[in-house]
């Protein structure tokens, strides 16, 4: 902290300082998501540009609506199937990695390249290794004779999600792998010696000493990526489109339907405001858990 | 066979298999994209094959706006690395270096904001550029980018100008230097590192965004590359060629990004958002 210097040169330098990032912040973060939260008080289409005050009406008309309900489902059946995979994921290759081998600097780098990779990479990639005509995991699927016909992965009504689902993990299990790979480097290799004197067994020790170890990791990984999993948007637009018939539309994929094909930005403002106080919930429970703010380290 | 040799093989066994289930798109990809196109649709297509073409990329280069859509991508990205680093840098400096009010709150908003996900912010963000007649423009489209980047580079500064000694810099004001230059030449170079990710995270954010700029860029001449990619698989009857040698193209920051600074990423990533 810097004491020196007397009141008012400290406030003009608080204030030159900060006061760019705090305008941008506001403009381009809080001003719209308070738009949206008092749109969805109104009604407002493409067709009709006035804005006309009708209280709740946007949400008692989304409350009746079946399709936020199924959406909303949907979102939390994405959510779990993904969250619950990607921590699989990340312990397999975070212990995977963890261990002394030859390349490990290649394999390290290999499991990062998923989560870099633009997501319009990810869903064009997948798009066309899935596809049922000309795609490769098809074809190797019928040349081995698992199946006799191809299957339409992100097509079909019963495959889609789980298609979907095993794509997302593909792309951001990685994110889980690192932060796990990064807390198993840092248990005291003592833990497992002592454990190993007293007679446990790889398993025993995996059990006794990572499992407990890892649990505040997994914990946030969870919450960060449940978070997030549940407003995923351009994954699942670009690789099934929500489709077919609606079988993967989530409730990010149901505002933008609201917005762009219903053209009711009303409603589509109070859709808004659901994810939003979802997204407030999982993050008041985030903040107490963690309080990252107190955390001086760089990477958590 | 001897128990470890056994266990040994079943090891290499569970490696080699995951490290294909990672690797093979990555191949595929690349392969496809180098693949002649009526090659490709002449299943079956073996796994291993060698028939190398550039006839994808040069029908990409001269048949599609996909230069267009490289320059907008371009824009975006530097407008946003600019602004990132011009407001985080200072925000970071001020967060650890003055005490005052709001500070916490400040640095918990900044937190939580970073946990929005596009979607909640481009549908609002829609409606007031197109109100302000900004669609379109790159303008919005960077500070849309900045929405989802500035968050999270806040807070890398902030952290990384903790571990700046102040010492430093009170050295150089004895010797008579001002605040100001002390902060151009003591404070940024050592904070270099920090700016450097910085300018990583924007680029890479701003590269790989596809709600804002789809939801933003409505006219075909303003499209970044993943919207203009996206276009392509209904325009292009499906040539998935032309498709893959795009992606490859458009991956290339990616493996530039992991090869060159492989050590530092392993540090570094722990905040990167989804």
């Amino acid at each position: 902290m810097i004491e020196a210097g007397n009141r008012y040169e400290r406030m003009r330098w608080v204030g030159g300082s900060i006061l760019p990032a705090l305008i941008l912040l506001v403009a381009i973060v809080f001003l719209p998501i308070i738009y949206a939260v008092t749109l969805s008080f109104f009604d407002k289409s493409a067709f009709n540009p006035e804005m006309t005050w009708v209280g709740l009406k946007n949400f008692a008309w989304l409350l009746n609506d079946p399709d936020l309900w199924l959406s909303f489902g949907r979102s939390t059946f994405f959510t779990l199937g993904t969250v619950s995979m990607q921590l699989a994921w990340g312990l397999f290759f975070g212990l995977l990695l963890n261990r002394a081998m030859h390349g490990q600097g290649i394999f390290r780098s290999l499991v990062i390249l998923p989560y870099l990779l633009p997501t319009i990479v990810v869903g064009l990639l997948f798009k066309w290794m899935l596809n049922p005509e000309y795609g490769i995991v098809n074809q190797v699927l019928m040349d081995i004779g698992l199946i006799d016909l191809p299957i339409n992965f992100l097509g079909s009504l019963n495959g889609a999600m789980f298609s979907l689902i095993g794509v997302t993990v593909w792309q951001y299990g990685s994110f889980a792998a690192l932060m796990i790979l990064a807390r198993l480097q840092s248990i005291n290799p003592r833990l497992y010696e002592a454990a190993k004197v007293s007679g446990a067994g790889p398993l025993q020790c995996f059990w006794d000493v990572t499992l407990p170890n890892l649990r505040t990791t997994l914990l946030m990984l969870a919450l960060l990526r449940g978070i997030w999993m549940f407003n995923k948007f351009d994954i699942i637009f670009l690789t099934t489109g929500g489709g077919p018939l609606q079988a993967t539309e989530t409730l990010p994929l149901y505002a933008y339907r609201l917005a762009f094909e219903d053209f009711d930005f009303g409603r589509a403002a109070a859709a808004c405001t659901i994810m939003f106080a979802v997204l407030v919930v999982g993050s008041i429970f985030y903040f107490w858990k963690f309080d990252p703010s107190r955390e001086v380290e760089v990477g958590r | 066979m001897s128990a470890p040799s056994w266990k040994k093989c079943l090891l290499v066994f569970v490696v080699g298999m995951s490290m294909v289930i990672v690797a093979f798109p990555f191949y595929w990809m690349l392969l496809t994209a180098f693949t002649e196109k009526s090659f490709i649709f002449r299943p079956p297509i073996s796994i291993i094959h060698f028939n190398f073409s550039l006839q994808n990329f040069r029908e990409l280069i001269l048949g599609t706006e996909f230069l267009v859509y490289l320059k907008n991508s371009l824009i975006a990205a530097s407008g946003a690395i600019v602004l990132n680093v011009f407001a985080a840098t200072l925000a970071g400096y001020g967060l650890s270096r003055f005490r005052f009010w709001g500070k916490n709150t400040f640095i918990q908003a900044t937190l939580f904001t970073y946990m929005f996900p596009p979607m909640l912010m481009a549908i609002p963000m829609y409606i007031i550029f197109a109100t302000l007649g900004m669609r379109n423009s790159y303008i919005a489209l960077i500070l849309a980018h900045m929405s989802i980047s500035l968050p999270l580079n806040i807070w890398i500064m902030w952290q990384y100008f903790q571990i700046v000694p102040v010492s430093l810099e009170e050295a150089a004001w004895v010797s008579g230097s001002s605040k100001f230059r002390t902060l151009i030449e003591i404070c940024l170079p050592s904070a270099m590192p920090g700016i450097i990710s910085v300018a990583v995270f924007a680029f890479s954010l701003s590269w790989n965004d596809f709600a804002f700029a789809f939801i933003l860029q409505t006219d075909q001449a303003m499209f970044t590359l993943p919207v203009g990619l996206s276009t392509f698989v209904e325009r292009t009857a499906i040539h998935w060629g032309m498709i893959m040698s795009s992606s490859a193209l458009v991956s290339i920051p990616t493996f530039a990004l992991v090869f060159f600074m492989q050590k530092y990423l392993m540090r570094g990533l722990g905040i990167a958002r989804s």
